[in-house]
């Protein structure tokens, strides 16, 4: 643990214990999404489904590089995984990212890429509104990852007809925006 | 409709197998069966067996995502029981 560094965080006003659980969470929903997103970029077969196929892997890569990155954070923290894998995968900040009953049905997977990235924003927005201007270290984290979070959910918006993106398909390595904070 | 005072509300808090609820706007929905509030909490920061409204505010979402969770019934408070009589619910 950071002693001095969760002091800090303490007397900025930010409930530190809260937070740690937030972040745990939050690895949480990342390392699953990670795991689920192997299953859907399976199923993303065909005329349909190959199109999509690179960003939901990169995504997918992406989202376990999140996990890699705010691991560190939680121990400096004070905080800790928990033992046991499948507690971790229950206390999930976002719903798993499952297969959808008709795998075949390229649209309805979509659906289920922009709500996991829908909920991963707006965990990460919750994130940074809690530590602006009080806990630099986790904000400047959350906002890296937040960054990517918005990428990856406007990738799926595009996709779904739902409006352009801005974006062109990911050049180079992966996670531009968390890769300073990857151990 | 049932009428839940805020004490009667305060039991259904997802804890030792109570049910989850939560108010908003003067509406009690149940938010047993969704996956972000087992056991009564949400994100950490936020209890079953609550009225929310104020909390709503500053959350990363809006009231849209309620409309997800069934509704159970609704606040005996004077605060919302003119505006649910404006709106019909009786």
């Amino acid at each position: 643990m950071a002693k001095v560094a969760r002091e800090m965080v303490e007397k900025s006003g930010v409930k530190v214990d809260e937070l740690v659980e937030l972040l745990v969470k939050n690895a949480a929903a990342e390392l699953t999404t990670f795991y689920y997103y192997t299953i859907l970029r399976a199923n993303l077969i065909g005329l349909e489904g190959e199109g999509i196929k690179a960003i939901a892997e990169t995504a997918r890569i992406e989202d376990r590089n999140h996990f890699e990155a705010l691991v560190p954070r939680i121990y400096e923290l004070g905080g800790k995984l928990p033992e046991d894998m499948k507690v971790f995968h229950d206390m999930s900040a976002c719903p798993p990212a499952s297969l959808p009953k008709n795998p075949k049905d390229i649209r309805a997977i979509l659906e289920v890429l922009v709500n996991a990235e829908r909920c991963a924003v707006r965990g990460y927005t919750h994130i940074c509104n809690l530590t602006a201007g009080k806990d630099h270290r986790t904000h400047a984290l959350s906002l890296a990852i937040l960054n990517e979070e918005i990428e990856h959910e406007s990738w799926f918006s595009e996709f779904l007809g739902e409006g352009p993106s801005g974006h062109f398909m990911r050049q180079g390595e992966t996670s531009p925006f968390v890769r300073p904070f990857m151990a | 409709m049932r009428r839940f005072t805020r004490q009667e509300l305060a039991f259904f808090n997802g804890e030792d197998g109570a049910p989850a609820y939560l108010a908003h706007e003067g509406v009690v929905y149940d938010a047993s069966g969704s996956f972000l509030w087992q056991k009564g909490k949400h994100q950490v920061r936020h209890r079953a067996g609550q009225d929310l409204t104020g909390a709503l505010d500053q959350a990363p979402h809006g009231p849209d995502v309620l409309v997800r969770l069934p509704i159970v019934g609704v606040l005996a408070d004077e605060e919302y029981r003119h505006r649910l009589m404006s709106a019909g619910v009786s």
